[in-house]
């Protein structure tokens, strides 16, 4: 692998990840973080069906009109989709209750789609496939995060495994309730955001409304 | 912005917005004290709102602020006595940070940080939230609630608009035990510092009314299940949540007649 093959793999996990950088993938990172084994389980078949998806649509590339792209695009990802969803079905049937429709969603998840469009349509098989795992794995590495803060502090527990005794059973800790509600997954990923953003100002956005009032020394910064 | 009274614009300067503010707060908070006791629970919120004040003031090199004082003060006085001091100390943090501090400070968010702490303790440990509030406390809240009317800090209209669905409920539906629990500490506390917080309020007049009245109409439906703390909390912050939408609307519709009204002139 030539680094800049490796560039591929490495920059989506934090200096271009999907979730915190371009804000992708937001309503899967909401539902499906209340437990570690959830979030897991979403991550691999994400981080599946994103390889499998940019590697074909990279091999098909030159054959795709560019006026219907976009509906070849979504097919096939429905269909990796919906192998997947029928895989986690067969084996691991009562993750997929869990889950619910979420692993059927990751046919709307911006982040597959995204990379589809922008990457895979443009570069040969191998990098694409490196960069679809690559933004898998950035997905992946938020939604762990995430799910550890929140099944930590929400139940006191990693992987459904007690870590934290609950005073509910005699032991020292107190759940907090908020963290099993949607709007904590909210908070903690600004916050994520706010801290990478404080260690790595080049991700700061341009502000969308910039002031015009400040003078000219100030417009200079 | 605000338009009756004093106009705080007009030479007032934040930190004297922050006493005015103090004071009003402060009544209800000594008689609380001399009700119920509790004033190292006060202390201690105090004291965790200023450390945040000036760990933020730090991070964005600006001139430290004390309106953390006030918030801490009125989020002391409202929350349950028996709540243990972590969970007190965890909430308030949250409420301070993520409903003031994080936006850069009193005036720049658009929720009241108290009303944010008290929901998120709310959320987090439900408990019974025993009334502990006595009419002194009633009193003296009602008195530092008259100040904030006479500076012009608390509008009357928000103060109205929230009284009038309370009144026509209890009118309507006639029995007096739905008006037994209504003049109560928690609610004088709540209208007046989390509701009629300016800067969780809605800003036009008639964006005052519609913010107001939502809150005695959200405080008569969730009074009915819940508690008259979890009420009023969640009352004001649902309505606060609201309150941009209001005042939006308040300026495309003057917008709009004024564009109407032009087009006949020619």
């Amino acid at each position: 692998m030539t680094p800049e093959h490796r560039k591929y793999l490495t920059a989506p996990l934090i200096d271009s990840n999907p979730v915190t950088l371009q804000i992708l993938g937001i309503c899967s990172a909401l539902a499906v973080t209340t437990s570690m084994a959830t979030a897991l389980t979403m991550s691999i078949a994400l981080t599946v069906v994103l390889t499998a998806a940019s590697a074909l649509i990279s091999l098909i590339r030159r054959h795709l009109p560019s006026s219907i792209r976009l509906v070849l695009q979504i097919t096939i990802i429905a269909a990796l989709v919906i192998v997947a969803d029928q895989i986690l079905r067969a084996y691991a049937f009562e993750m997929s209750q869990r889950l619910s429709v979420f692993v059927g969603l990751i046919v709307t998840n911006c982040i597959v789609l995204g990379r589809a469009e922008t990457f895979a349509m443009r570069n040969p098989v191998w990098p694409s496939v490196l960069d679809g795992l690559g933004n898998g794995l950035g997905y992946s590495l938020v939604l762990m995060i995430v799910a550890a803060l929140r099944e930590g502090f929400g139940a006191g527990a990693l992987f459904g495994v007690q870590l934290l005794p609950l005073a509910s059973e005699g032991g020292w800790f107190t759940p907090l309730g908020f963290m099993l509600l949607a709007p904590s997954a909210f908070f903690i990923l600004g916050l994520m955001i706010w801290a990478l953003r404080t260690g790595r100002p080049a991700q700061i956005e341009p502000d969308a409304f910039p002031r015009n009032d400040t003078g000219a020394e100030e417009a200079g910064r | 912005m605000m338009r009756s009274g004093v106009d705080p614009a007009g030479g007032w300067d934040a930190h004297r917005l922050t006493l005015a503010f103090g004071i009003a707060a402060g009544l209800p908070a000594c008689a609380a004290i001399a009700e119920r006791g509790g004033a190292f629970s006060i202390l201690l919120a105090m004291g965790l709102a200023v450390i945040w004040e000036a760990v933020f003031a730090r991070i964005r090199r600006r001139p430290m602020a004390w309106d953390g004082l006030v918030s801490a003060l009125i989020f002391a006085l409202l929350v349950p006595a028996q709540t243990p001091f972590w969970q007190q100390g965890l909430a308030l943090s949250f409420g301070l940070v993520m409903g003031d501090l994080i936006f850069g400070g009193r005036g720049r968010g658009f929720l009241s940080p108290a009303c944010v702490g008290l929901a998120f303790l709310l959320f987090s440990f439900p408990q019974a939230g025993a009334e502990d509030l006595g009419l002194m406390t009633m009193i003296a809240a009602l008195g530092g609630g008259a100040i904030l009317l006479g500076l012009g800090l608390l509008s009357w209209r928000v103060v109205l608009g929230f009284c009038l669905p309370l009144l026509a409920g209890a009118a309507l539906s006639g029995a007096p035990e739905a008006v037994a629990w209504m003049p109560n500490a928690t609610l004088a506390l709540g209208l007046i510092f989390l509701i009629g917080d300016p800067v969780a309020a809605a800003s036009t007049n008639p964006g005052r009314w519609a913010y107001g009245g939502m809150a005695g109409a959200l405080v008569m439906l969730f009074g009915s299940e819940g508690s008259a703390l979890a009420s009023v909390v969640f009352a004001g912050l649902l309505a606060s949540l609201f309150a941009p939408l209001m005042d939006q609307a308040v300026v495309w519709w003057a917008w709009r007649r004024r564009r109407n009204r032009r087009g006949q002139h020619g």
